[in-house]
């Protein structure tokens, strides 16, 4: 009797959590055709409410994705053209046509990246702080979406108690404050790239289709939240 | 005695090693430099921040590995902002030798810098 109760459930929970690997999750990204080798990064798209997040956010980018195996167009350069021209926010650049940074940069593919939630939460004697990002890679020669995901760190903050209430309540908001966001936007990052195929610069590029588990809503979250913004 | 000097050969393999990232990069200093840069563009931090693409380029020498995407271009542009138009030049170069889809990028610096 429990048994048949069981199928269900566990029926359920497979619809729900549907995971795919990452050659079927990102099939362009194994088609020579498709798949990009250069990078460009527009500022981050901010919906947090933390105003000053998203050029340190920007910031955090190029690095974990070079590493992955792309040509990143170098950032600092980037945003400064960027900035010259009066874009500072990628809210700005959603509606542009994504062939814009093919023939402008000559980039293969551009990476939106939205900030989702960037924000410290006080639980009384506990505080957390939440980074939430959703990254999504379009091409720049048909437009489609190549690779998305979106990516969330929950990250304590509160101290060990030292046994008296009212200090314990200062203790936690003062650890938050200090607590640097930066690292966590790295954990985020790092979580993201695992799922994202390797480029043509990792020495085991085109090894990984079979590899890794992606949920497959998180990949189509990412693309509702960059959706949202326009 | 042997086995202590195995162990200190050891670990100076290993913090060798630790400074290279997983993508076979030796990035030094790019972060903190570039988030001072963000935060605060000043003669300070643009200075700084030459120091370190200049220790990735050398180091990376040391260790016989690619240098990153970028820091060629970027170390051209501010040699190039300092009048060092000639050093300037040559780091984009050595970025699209290094990166040859970087090429149309570099070119369209290159026309921005000579109006």
């Amino acid at each position: 009797m429990n048994k048949l109760i069981l199928v269900p459930i566990l029926l359920v929970l497979a619809a729900c959590q549907a995971i795919e690997t990452k050659r079927e999750a990102y099939p362009s990204m194994y088609d020579p055709a498709l798949k990009p080798l250069s990078i460009i990064v527009v500022p981050a798209i901010n919906k947090s409410t933390a105003a000053d997040a998203g050029d340190l956010i920007t910031a955090t980018i190029p690095q974990p994705f070079a590493d992955n195996g792309y040509y990143v167009l170098p950032l600092p350069i980037v945003h400064k053209i960027f900035q010259d021209e009066g874009i500072v926010d990628g809210t700005q650049m959603i509606n542009a046509p994504a062939s814009m940074f093919k023939n402008v940069f000559g980039a293969d593919a551009v990476l939106y990246v939205t900030i989702d939630a960037w924000e410290t939460n006080y639980i009384v004697l506990a505080a957390n702080v939440t980074v939430g990002l959703s990254y999504v890679l379009r091409s720049t020669t048909t437009d489609q979406v190549l690779w998305s995901y979106k990516a969330r760190q929950v990250v304590d903050t509160a101290g060990q108690s030292s046994g008296f209430l009212l200090l314990d309540v200062i203790k936690t908001a003062v650890a938050t404050a200090m607590t640097d966001y930066l690292p966590i936007a790295y954990r985020a990052n790092a979580q993201a790239v695992t799922t994202m195929p390797f480029g043509g610069y990792h020495p085991q590029v085109g090894t990984d289709g079979n590899a890794g588990v992606v949920l497959k809503s998180v990949k189509e979250d990412a693309v509702k939240d960059l959706g949202d913004g326009s | 005695m042997k086995k202590i000097s195995t162990i200190i050969v050891f670990l100076a393999f290993l913090s060798g090693c630790s400074s290279v990232s997983q993508g076979g990069y030796y990035w030094g200093d790019y972060s903190s430099t570039y988030f001072s840069l963000v935060k605060d563009r000043n003669a300070d931090t643009v200075s700084r921040r030459v120091v370190a693409l200049e220790d990735i380029v050398s180091k990376s020498a040391d260790r016989d590995i690619r240098v990153p995407p970028g820091i060629h271009a970027e170390l051209g542009m501010l040699y190039a902002e300092e009048g060092r138009e000639a050093e300037g030049f040559a780091q984009f170069e050595r970025e699209v030798a290094l990166y040859p889809e970087a090429k149309p990028f570099v070119e369209r610096l290159i026309a921005r810098k000579q109006p």
